[in-house]
């Protein structure tokens, strides 16, 4: 029974139920976590992310559309092509550290899973591509041999009428066959003590 | 074929990218792009440098081992070796497809005509290998300097010289002695001693010269004629790479 009525005759409550109904009412009012303010307020979709996965994308994806094999590459695009290459490192780097911030942060405002998990995505996405660009995607199809190894003439496999490249300097002479040199395509060699490199 | 020296840095080179069907390769010390078939370095801090080029061969193994029989061959690597080119690689290859043309029907000239590309003495000339082969012994010149081009005892290899003798005036005219009919090409022995025996006889002086371009008896013995580089290549590139080239035409 409530001790106090106002001018009107209305009861004023007081004490923990009095609060507790105030509570009710009016819920801003003495709510205290940052997440149950955030909880009610509404956060947007995580569309930070797209600039940064468009920006990181191009950086990957235009030296790969230009310069590829049966296709032809005009001058332009090609010295366009190996700018992009030159500085795509810092590039994706950049974009990479930026999409990890930005989802920390959004994480942290983000209560819904969904708009989370999209947001991990995205983050995701970028930090493929950044380490996409890493990727030779040419000595994927022709892997080097990185450690040339050298035969006498009796042990080589190589039938007589298979065409060489042959070089010899310092007195020392190497052959490198055809058909495998069309596969490998660069070998870094030292022929008398010469650093060369055979290119077919 | 280069050096890997430049501005004082060793470099090594990577297979990286391509520029209409020639190769481009990046170098690890500084990560500049370098076209393959100029040596030049065109993208990159690098950029504008050009390697050296490295006198070179292509030459059939047989004529190669009994030229060098202290010499050494690029061993396979055996998980990639199933992958190597097949042995009729070069009749595949022609059927290949192009992406640029230079078709010349004229001259003879297909995408993929294989051909012997000579740059010196300030041009570039063009040589139709199957027309080289057919003559074994092509005199001919490169801008205004005469040059020889030689088919070795193989019937495969082919050098390219300068047709000069030093001591001798003008260019003297060369013929081939070699009697091509009685030849062995994949005989390890008979190419043993046909890499030492002269092929072509100048008409200057009667010397005898080998297919190392040195003259093996006569007046001249022991002098040898200036090797000059020449690369194997398709008509499409070498074209695209040398725009002003002349060509070679087969005499009839």
């Amino acid at each position: 029974m409530p001790a106090f009525y106002d001018l009107s005759g209305r009861p004023i409550e007081t004490g923990f139920a009095g609060a507790e109904r105030k509570e009710k009412k009016n819920p801003d009012h003495g709510g205290n976590s940052l997440m149950e303010r955030s909880s009610r307020r509404t956060v947007a979709d995580p569309w930070f992310l797209i600039p940064i996965a468009l920006v990181s994308f191009t950086a990957l994806a235009y030296p790969i559309y230009v310069i590829r094999p049966f296709r032809h590459q005009g001058p332009r695009e090609l010295a366009a092509a190996l700018e992009v290459i030159q500085i795509r490192p810092p590039i994706e780097l950049v974009c990479a550290i930026c999409a990890l911030l930005g989802l920390f942060w959004y994480w942290r405002v983000q209560p819904l899973d969904s708009r989370r998990r999209l947001a991990a995505a995205g983050a995701f996405l970028v930090c493929t591509f950044a380490v996409l660009s890493r990727v030779n995607i040419f000595e994927m199809m022709f892997h080097p041999d990185t450690h040339p190894l050298f035969v006498p003439i009796e042990q080589a496999k190589v039938d007589p009428d298979d065409m060489v490249m042959a070089v010899k300097l310092g007195g020392m002479a190497h052959a490198y066959p055809i058909r495998s040199m069309g596969y490998h395509h660069i070998i870094n060699d030292v022929v008398g003590q010469e650093p060369i490199v055979a290119t077919y | 074929m280069w050096t890997r020296e430049s501005g004082g840095l060793v470099l090594t080179f990577h297979l990286a990218g391509i520029n209409n069907q020639n190769f481009l390769m990046r170098d690890d010390q500084t990560g500049s792009y370098w076209q393959q078939i100029t040596g030049e370095a065109v993208s990159g801090p690098l950029r504008g440098r050009r390697l050296t080029l490295v006198a070179s061969d292509e030459l059939s193994f047989g004529l190669w081992a009994a030229e060098e029989p202290g010499g050494t061959v690029l061993k396979s690597v055996p998980k990639y070796a199933s992958d190597y080119e097949k042995k009729d690689w070069e009749v595949r290859m022609k059927k290949a497809r192009t992406v640029l043309s230079f078709a010349d029907p004229a001259r003879g000239l297909e995408p993929r005509t294989l051909l012997l590309g000579v740059q010196a003495f300030g041009a570039s000339r063009a040589f139709p290998y199957d027309a080289v082969i057919q003559e074994k012994l092509v005199l001919d010149r490169v801008g205004a300097d005469p040059v020889l081009l030689v088919v070795g005892p193989d019937g495969e290899s082919v050098r390219v010289y300068r047709d000069r003798i030093p001591g001798i005036s003008g260019h003297p005219a060369f013929y081939r002695t070699l009697d091509d009919k009685q030849s062995h090409p994949h005989d390890p022995a008979w190419l043993k001693q046909a890499v030492a025996a002269p092929l072509l006889m100048d008409e200057a002086t009667g010397s005898e010269w080998n297919f190392q371009g040195c003259a093996v008896s006569g007046k001249e013995t022991g002098l040898c004629l200036e090797p000059i580089e020449a690369i194997k290549d398709y008509w499409f590139d070498w074209r695209n790479y040398n725009p002003k080239t002349t060509v070679y035409i087969r005499r009839p």
